[in-house]
């Protein structure tokens, strides 16, 4: 993907633990505006590549450019632009809502409306009084989410954001962070191991697998991935075999008596469908199969094909 | 003003903590033991000092165990609160400086630890002016040398930065108390022995106890205080280049 002035860029970044290597060689370009999905399974090497792009830990080699400008060089100015939750919130349980945001209001030297702002961002008004220790895992996610927002941040960088979280708690967050660019105009750098979790909100993608950048483009780029397969079942199976195989279309007769024919559009399935019909077959399944997101998610990070899946 | 903003955020989170709550508990210990001294005592001498003999005792006691052990306890509690909720990666993704959170930690600790001492002073002047009460022999024990205890309140605070900078570094090092707790009592626990050696002049956590002994005060002071500054440096130098992993 070659996105003029991207707001994160990373050259070549390389970190190794010990003789692990983390991150090898990762090129990211995000784009201003809308939401990157960054996935990868776990120990794909997604922490470590945040916190270089965070400044927490240096990379071994390569480069990390945000805004347009190297980040080791103008970390300070950049970070004043930035938002970050990484993994699990940083809370004081001690002390209440209101004030773990004033901790960090404090140390950003924001104003102090912005505390009322953030809390009315995530719903947490109401509880702002009562100590961190009494939140639910939920709220705490939420409040991580304030402290992110507190500096009002042009680039928000999220990593696993719904880690723990039960149903409701992430159907809450996912609502929180798909809201965020369009109300404020920021861009969000969020890091999951689900698509499912991202792909409905993502506008573009990001994988990673054992430290290498296996896809990265806009989310239909990686949808247009996606492998569609017809399967038919008819009672006379070896004659329409051979009817479609006479009308050009490449069958395989499957395990399970069905036919799976290589049409790849709606269109293909009504004239294979057309075709028997008027050749007297009996037709009695018809269904245009199509590997979901998460299988090709599957396949670039396992290297594995995955079946297709009904549509 | 990066460095003030740190204070000012340090401040708020010593709300509701043990680490504020301490400074109070083992100056009151130290100073009811002097008081059960001077009440059990049977007979004074007649060279008796009253301000010189307490002043002296409850502020050596200090200096040698209850000021190391609490500089201990404050720098394990005020960074393990940096430790328990992994704080650190969310401070440093601020833009605020490093060497400004570091210095900040290192100012609060020698805060606490200040106001501890002055505590100490002021309770052991008030157990004196009982004792003048309670003991009719001792009703004519003199003025108080209120400027004897600011100095020595002052003094013994000074010498200890060394401490408070090795602690402050352990501290933020390690999460948890076991390695701090372990360094504190281990430099306290030789301390006892140090004192007789040659060598003790120069043993960081005997430095505000070496005020008291003979041809000592002068390098007590000054390895206290500027080995105080040059450990925090070193120690700051390490902190600003940690990896947060």
């Amino acid at each position: 993907m070659n996105t003029p002035n991207p707001l994160i860029e990373t050259r070549a970044l390389t970190r190794r633990f010990g003789t692990q290597l983390a991150v090898d060689n990762l090129n990211l370009s995000v784009p201003a505006g809308g939401v990157y999905g960054f996935l990868g399974p776990n120990g794909a090497g997604k922490t470590t590549a945040i916190r270089m792009l965070l400044g927490l830990i240096r990379p071994n080699a390569g480069e990390v450019r945000l805004f347009g400008q190297p980040l080791l060089a103008n970390r300070y100015s950049l970070m004043q632009r930035v938002g970050a939750l990484v993994e699990t919130p940083s809370l004081y349980p001690h002390l209440t809502g209101r004030e773990n945001l004033e901790v960090t209001r404090r140390l950003l030297g924001a104003p102090r409306e912005r505390i009322d702002i953030a809390l009315e961002t995530v719903s947490l008004t109401k509880d702002a009084h009562r100590r961190v220790r009494e939140y639910s895992l939920g709220m705490r996610q939420r409040l991580g989410l304030a402290l992110a927002l507190l500096n009002k941040p042009d680039l928000l960088i999220l990593d696993e954001p719904t880690n723990g979280l039960d149903p409701a708690g992430i159907h809450e967050m996912r609502d929180l962070i798909r809201h965020l660019p369009g109300e404020s105009g920021m861009t969000v750098f969020l890091s999951s191991h689900l698509l499912t979790e991202v792909e409905q909100i993502a506008s573009h993608i990001g994988i990673i697998h054992e430290g290498h950048l296996l896809f990265q483009g806009a989310l239909a780029e990686l949808q247009a991935k996606q492998q569609t397969e017809l399967t038919v079942g008819v009672k006379q199976i070896d004659q329409a075999i051979e009817c479609l195989e006479h009308a050009g279309w490449t069958v395989q007769k499957r395990a399970d008596k069905l036919l799976s024919v290589s049409a790849r559009s709606p269109e293909d399935a009504a004239r294979v469908n057309t075709l028997l019909v008027d050749r007297c077959f009996d037709v009695f399944h018809l269904a245009l199969a199509q590997a979901s997101l998460e299988d090709i998610f599957l396949t670039l990070t396992r290297g594995q094909v995955a079946a297709p899946r009904t549509a | 003003m990066s460095l003030l903003r740190a204070l000012h955020a340090e401040l708020l989170k010593l709300k509701r903590t043990l680490a504020f709550r301490v400074i109070f508990v083992l100056p009151f210990l130290v100073a009811l033991l002097q008081f059960f001294i001077v009440l059990r005592t049977k007979k004074f001498p007649a060279s008796f000092d009253l301000w010189e003999t307490m002043g002296t005792n409850s502020l050596q006691i200090w200096a040698v165990f209850m000021m190391p052990l609490l500089i201990t306890l404050e720098t394990a509690l005020l960074n393990g609160i940096e430790h328990s909720d992994r704080q650190w990666k969310h401070i440093f993704a601020l833009p605020v400086p490093r060497h400004a959170v570091y210095v900040s930690k290192m100012i609060v600790a020698q805060g606490l630890i200040f106001i501890s001492t002055l505590i100490l002073s002021l309770l052991v002047v008030i157990v004196g002016i009982i004792a003048t009460h309670l003991r009719p022999e001792l009703a004519n024990a003199g003025p108080i040398p209120f400027g004897w205890f600011a100095k020595y309140t002052v003094l013994v605070w000074a010498a200890s930065w060394l401490i408070i900078a090795i602690h402050t570094w352990v501290s933020t090092r390690w999460s948890g108390f076991p390695i701090p707790l372990g360094a504190g009592i281990g430099g306290t626990f030789f301390a006892l022995f140090a004192a007789s050696a040659s060598l003790g002049k120069y043993y960081p956590w005997l430095l505000p106890m070496n005020l008291f002994i003979d041809g000592r005060f002068k390098a007590a002071l000054v390895l206290g205080i500027a080995g105080g500054i040059v450990a925090t440096i070193v120690g700051c130098l390490e902190f600003v280049r940690r990896d947060v992993v």
